[in-house]
């Protein structure tokens, strides 16, 4: 089970650390019974023994033997069980020998309480166990041998190993139940841990779902997206090919007409009627018309990024007006000669202009005095491009759709144009709105300083 | 013969016009539909050619106060449009024939002869479910009659009075040797093959015989009205590579 293996993933780190800190703890009470021995023993057992220096000894080399094994073993061996009961035998060993050093003082036996407390670390009653039985051996065999060495006094009393035990056993109580705690405390959080695991996968599983499906949501949009584009294609196809079907059939027709007139003997009495050079600038004047279409489309398929330069816009709208086929419809350029110059590409700029002068003039009614005007103004922060057409406005429920391809409420043309200026005009980073009323509309372009350069 | 057509695409009219006129036709011309149903209140036509989506009035509103007006008089819509409900609905109201643009001249010119010769739908059937049938395409104005057997139907034939003809297989003395007959006479009639039940090898073979189209039973009035106005707007005939050389020995 997960709990199981977290518990026993935490215990084992829990060892490791506390194999470190024994370790670490052998090697400074080696140094510290060195030094002890240097300064301390001579006094202690003054007296008594002639050669001092045989603590030294004793410190440097038991000492060493004791830590040397359980220093091994930590490095070698972390967390296994032998390692830290033999770290149990060394420290209790170092409790006995620093007894020893200290010349059994008795304030040297609270190392035994120390080392136990050390040894709790291991949340491990064995190693308590263990410990506590060297400890007690210790004081038996040495209160019976060399009682100097374990109590500073020759002929202790008989209970006095049975107070140290009890001590000893006190501790050991308090220890033990500490570690019982610990280790259910362990187990409880690892627990908590494994269930929020859980959670969590389950979580991530349904992210992972969320995800897929979010995926599968993306591509049928995707598809969606392409089926609708499919779509608009075949409605431009739709549109196209039939604006382009009436041309055609004029110039089938013309054609036609023409060459039944040259198919008979009586070529140049024919080639008199003033209907064959009619036709033939009616075949010219078609094909035209077909030419324009499919480079409207073309304007409309290609979108071409616009390549901004600094262009006056008055003369860039008498070159517009230049464009648009001449009728009985007034066009005014309105633009101020000293306009600051923005930057924007050129031929787009002027062909939005012509579409929309264009759209100006078709909107007038044959039988009013029609005017469109193209005026501009600011050129600071920003600048407006104003065409005013006086016709017959565009009706309510259609203003929304007129920068629609194919919208159209003409019985000839693609209803390209004006979806033509919105593209140029958003390519250029500019806005194109439109204001309309019965006596006309009004479309203006709003072009920030610095768009149509940002837009490139 | 004078033929009024209606267009607001002045060049494709001023083309047209000077085509059929060539042709031998008299032909008038105007680009819009109201000064088209004035022309038709006063003066006599015999034919009406007009575009459908015109400005104003359109094409089929203006077949519609034609057949108020002159109700056997043959209009035929053209239009650069490939499908549109208009069209439809036109048909179903009994339109001659619907022309696509861009058209041949002789293409327009062979239909126009057609709807000039006032054709019938013929009904080669005995059976008694046939009659509503033929008399639901005379309410909308297709002129349509049944003849039970095969004499009436070759004389007919003959008579070149009929151009779509709607053979029953299931006649004794029918068959595809009836549409094979009906074909030798005039190559130009559209046969549309009937039978009660699905007989796919017997289609295979009328359609091999340049049959127009195959319909089982029970027949819909609406379908065939469709049918009648799609062979009427055919520049040629169907299948005509496909069809064997037919002998007309026996029929003549």
């Amino acid at each position: 089970m997960r709990a199981q293996e977290l518990f026993q993933e935490h215990r084992r780190s829990v060892l490791i650390r506390t194999d470190r800190l024994m370790a670490t703890l052998m090697v400074c009470q080696w140094l510290f019974a060195i030094g002890l021995a240097l300064t301390l023993s001579p006094y202690t057992w003054q007296g008594r023994i002639q050669s001092p220096h045989v603590h030294v000894y004793a410190a440097v080399f038991l000492g060493g033997a004791i830590s040397s094994l359980p220093i091994v073993l930590c490095i070698a061996r972390p967390a296994w069980l032998g390692t830290r009961l033999v770290v149990a035998v060394g420290q209790m060993s170092w409790s006995a020998l620093l007894i020893h050093l200290s010349g059994g003082r008795i304030e040297t036996h609270f190392h035994v309480f120390g080392s136990l407390a050390f040894l709790a670390f291991y949340r491990d009653i064995r190693v308590l166990v263990v410990a506590s039985l060297v400890v007690a051996t210790d004081h038996y065999l040495r209160g019976l041998l060399w009682p100097d060495s374990v109590y500073g006094i020759a002929n202790p009393e008989w209970w006095r190993f049975l107070e140290h035990a009890f001590w000893v056993v006190f501790e050991d109580i308090v220890l033990v139940f500490g570690c019982l705690e610990s280790i259910k405390e362990m187990k409880i959080i690892a627990l908590r841990r494994a269930e929020a695991e859980l959670l969590s996968e389950r979580e991530n599983a349904k992210s992972i779902a969320l995800d897929r499906a979010m995926k599968e949501l993306q591509s049928s949009q995707g598809a969606l997206v392409r089926a609708e584009k499919l779509a608009a294609v075949g409605q431009l196809a739709a549109s196209v090919g039939h604006e382009l079907r009436n041309p055609l059939a004029t110039i089938r027709n013309a054609n036609k007409y023409l060459s039944k007139r040259i198919a008979t003997a009586n070529v140049a009495a024919n080639l008199n009627d003033p209907k064959v050079e009619q036709f033939l600038t009616l075949m010219d004047r078609e094909v035209t018309a077909c030419t324009k279409i499919i480079s409207d489309l073309l304007d409309f398929a290609r979108e071409r990024a616009p390549v901004p330069a600094p262009c006056p816009l008055r003369p860039l709208v008498d070159d517009a007006i230049g464009i648009v086929p001449p009728s009985n419809v007034r066009i005014i350029n309105a633009v101020p000669a000293d306009l600051p110059v923005p930057a924007i590409d050129k031929d787009l700029f002027r062909q939005v202009l012509t579409n929309l002068i264009q759209n100006g003039v078709e909107a007038i009614p044959s039988d009013r005095q029609g005017e469109v005007t193209v005026t501009a103004e600011g050129g600071q922060s920003s600048w407006r491009i104003i065409v005013t057409d006086n016709g017959s406005g565009i009706p309510e429920d259609i203003v929304p759709k007129i920068f629609e391809p194919l919208f159209t409420t003409k019985t000839k043309g693609t209803g390209l144009g004006l979806a033509i200026v919105a593209g140029m005009v958003k390519a250029h980073g500019a806005t194109i709105s439109v204001e309309s009323s019965a006596s006309g509309a009004r479309f203006v372009i709003e072009l920030p300083k610095g768009a149509g350069l940002r837009a490139a | 013969m004078r033929i009024l057509i209606v267009d607001d695409e002045g060049s494709l009219l001023v083309t047209l016009v000077a085509n059929l006129e060539l042709e031998g036709f008299e032909v008038i011309g105007v680009q819009d539909a109201l000064s088209a149903l004035q022309l038709v209140r006063e003066q006599r036509f015999d034919l009406v050619l007009t575009d459908i989506r015109m400005p104003g009035m359109s094409g089929v509103e203006l077949f519609r106060a034609i057949r108020s007006l002159h109700p056997d008089m043959p209009v035929l819509l053209m239009t650069a449009f490939a499908a549109e409900a208009l069209i439809e609905e036109a048909i179903q109201e009994g339109v001659f024939a619907v022309l696509p643009k861009p058209f041949d001249i002789e293409h327009v010119i062979f239909a126009l002869l057609r709807a000039l010769r006032h054709p019938v739908v013929l009904f080669v059937d005995d059976a008694d479910d046939t009659a509503p049938i033929a008399e639901a395409l005379c309410r909308v104005g297709l002129a349509a009659c049944v003849t039970p057997n095969q004499e009436a139907t070759v004389l007919a034939i003959q008579q070149r009075r009929a151009d779509v003809v709607l053979v029953n297989l299931a006649m004794p003395s029918s068959g595809a040797a009836l549409v094979e007959q009906i074909l030798g006479v005039d190559p130009s009639i559209a046969v549309i093959a009937i039978s009660s039940s699905s007989a796919p090898e017997l289609f295979h073979r009328v359609a091999e015989l340049g049959a127009f189209a195959c319909l089982i039973k029970p027949l819909e009035a609406a379908r065939i009205v469709q049918l009648v106005a799609r062979a009427r707007a055919l520049p040629h005939r169907p299948l005509a590579s496909l069809r064997p050389a037919i002998t007309n020995g026996g029929l003549t």
